[in-house]
């Protein structure tokens, strides 16, 4: 009994044949492949009854995740808060775009500096790091304000206020001028082709030593340090690695706007990138996609709520800004009712059969 | 993924040698002036009273502070100055008073942790589940689970750290510093909190600790269990050794008595 119960616990950490270990290890993964390679086939048609361009939306929801994933290693896995990814984001962005319309690059050339760029930039202030807790968010917060500020007042770079205009679109093959919807799906197919790819490699990456070395940091720098942890040297890894990933994010924005100002990238988009990866759910690499998911999707939905029941009545209206509203209390409601991210929250419900409507203010009795 | 150290590698001569080893905390000695000599393959006791310096001590060793003045061989070699996970790679291991473990990770992942120097996979290897890196991986699983039945906890392998009972979270901490195949094995106050039956236990434990040729330093307040187990005691009071020997020496020290001001040494 004893002998067999560790036989088993071994044999699920051995891989039984490659092809076997691969699908049962990336069960989720494949579902959420099948998912979204037939998307485009109903999101088309559900898009006008409902007023809301999905698959439009979902192009963004893509990119934001590739960046939210990235901060969800640095800060869900590795315990570091930064508020600083939306000027990884931005950096990713004007490089590729600098780089496409004034020298000429082709996009992906733009996109893979935008990566090696945004990763150095993220080299640059990794000693940030030395800083703990409330000091690493502030300092990361300031980084990011110092990147808009260069944004906007490097004139004969950037273009300040004005911002960069006619970004090339993504070159995607066999995709002519005019062909608007299939454009949208093709962009679509590809943005989340490089997202499910940086999902497949993050998802592996915290099932192995490193993404371990990364909880245990989050939860003990010294033990850590003291099993032998190279605290330092690892911060500084996700750190670039996830100033990289907003920078890949960022590129790819860049080409999908076609236009980029240095609005866009204020410490707002920082602050909605951290709210992804907490409505997500903290250590989790798909918390990260749905963060993206319904941060993107919120407003377009709040948004799309009068064209379905008519105008909002004149008491309403005087809040100008009611969208914003509901918006707000859709994540205070998320966060009571799900602390640990809606992930984590509906897995968790399914396993224990739990009701979503447990009171949350109930005294718990062991942590 | 080494081989492992030979258990007779130890051999029995100095292992770690420390010489004037001084750190102040605000003008305040914490440990003053400490030289002593560890024997390989011996279990060394630190007492002393509350605050004489013992988990101080320690933490120079293993470079959490730097010293004021002073120096640590081990192995020949100097090891202040060097960060901590070095001074692990090099096979000085430790565990912690206030226990410190990673509560959220499996029983298991905990143990992983402590392998993690031993492995090699980076980020690039570890995310494109290279042959190599699922090797090491299936390795760490095996030798986790094989730490985890010398401190007896293989059935809890998949519970969450942070819900053992308290006993077993100490037995975890010494897996996991087991796991970093240590030369020398700082132990901080392991017994305490423990119940008369698993102090016995962990003397056992210590024992076969000792015998797969690790060289153990205890640190502990459990009078019983020290002058039972250990080879050598070094007493400590106020940050500096009023007295070394065998445990039968040390007992009728009449520093120590006077130290301890009457507590019974038995």
């Amino acid at each position: 009994m004893n002998d067999k119960a560790a036989e088993n616990k071994i044999s699920a950490w051995k891989t039984a044949g490659w092809w076997v270990g691969l699908v049962r290890r990336n069960r989720t993964l494949l579902i959420f492949i099948l998912f979204m390679a037939v998307l485009p086939l109903w999101a088309e048609r559900l898009s006008k009854p409902l007023d809301i361009p999905i698959l439009l939306t979902m192009r963004l929801v893509g990119v934001f995740a590739i960046a939210a994933v990235g901060l969800n290693l640095l800060t869900g896995y590795a315990g570091q808060v930064s508020l600083g990814q939306g000027a990884f984001f931005g950096i990713g962005a004007y490089t590729s775009a600098l780089l496409t319309v004034k020298a000429g690059f082709p996009v992906w050339l733009g996109i893979l500096a935008a990566i090696v760029v945004a990763g150095l930039f993220g080299l640059l202030v990794a000693p940030v790091l030395r800083l703990k807790g409330h000091y690493l968010a502030m300092a990361t917060l300031g980084l990011g304000i110092i990147v808009f500020v260069f944004m906007r007042e490097m004139t004969w770079l950037t273009g300040g206020n004005d911002g960069v205009r006619n970004i090339p679109s993504l070159a995607l093959p066999g995709i002519g001028i005019g062909e608007m919807k299939e454009y949208m799906r093709a962009e679509f197919y590809f943005i989340w082709t490089i997202a499910i790819i940086v999902l497949a490699l993050c998802a592996n990456l915290v099932r192995s030593r490193i993404g371990r070395a990364l909880q245990a940091l989050h939860q003990s720098e010294v033990a850590a340090e003291a099993m032998g942890v190279n605290v330092a040297g690892q911060k500084i890894r996700v750190f670039v690695l996830s100033a990289a990933l907003g920078g890949l994010a960022g590129g790819i924005y860049a080409h999908l706007q076609g236009y980029i100002d240095p609005n866009m990238f204020f410490i707002t988009l920082s602050i909605s990138l951290v709210t992804m990866v907490v409505i997500g759910g903290m250590e989790s690499i798909w918390g990260a996609v749905a963060g993206a998911a319904v941060i993107t999707f919120l407003p377009k939905f709040v948004e799309a709520i009068p064209k379905w029941v008519g105008d909002a009545p004149k008491w309403l209206e005087r809040y100008s800004n009611y969208e914003g509203i509901i918006f707000g209390l859709i994540l205070i409601l998320t966060m009571v009712f799900m602390p640990a991210g809606i992930t984590r929250g509906l897995s968790d419900m399914m396993r224990y059969r739990r009701s979503p409507f447990v009171n949350p203010f109930r005294k718990k009795v062991v942590e | 993924m080494e081989a492992p150290r030979s258990a007779n590698g130890n051999g029995n001569g100095t292992l770690l040698a420390a010489s004037g080893l001084t750190k102040t905390f605000g003008g305040l000695a914490a440990v003053k002036d400490v030289s002593f000599k560890l024997n390989g393959g011996t279990i060394k006791a630190i007492i002393g009273p509350n605050g004489a310096g013992k988990t101080t001590l320690y933490d120079l060793l293993t470079s959490i502070y730097l010293p004021d003045e002073g120096s640590v061989l081990f192995q020949g070699r100097e090891i202040i100055g060097l960060p901590t996970h070095e001074i692990t790679a090099l096979g000085i291991a430790r565990t912690f008073q206030t226990i410190r473990l990673f509560t959220r990770m499996t029983v298991m992942e905990n143990v992983t942790i402590g392998l993690h120097h031993r492995t090699k996979a980076g980020m690039i290897k570890s995310s494109l589940r290279f042959p190599s890196a699922c090797r090491e991986e299936s390795w760490m699983g095996e030798e986790a689970l094989r730490l985890l039945d010398i401190v007896g906890l293989e059935m809890q392998a998949e519970s969450l750290a942070g819900s053992l009972p308290f006993g077993q979270q100490r037995l975890l901490e010494l897996a996991r510093a087991l796991a970093t195949q240590p030369r020398v094995m700082l132990l901080d106050e392991p017994a305490s909190g423990l119940n008369a039956y698993e102090t016995r236990e962990l003397g056992e434990i210590i024992y076969r600790v000792r015998d797969m040729g690790v060289t153990v330093i205890l640190v502990e307040h459990d009078m019983g269990l020290v002058m039972r187990i250990s080879d050598e005691v070094l007493v400590l009071d106020y940050g500096e050794i009023i007295a070394e020997g065998t445990p039968a020496e040390v007992r009728v020290d009449p520093k120590v008595i006077e130290a301890y001001l009457g507590s019974e040494l038995d």
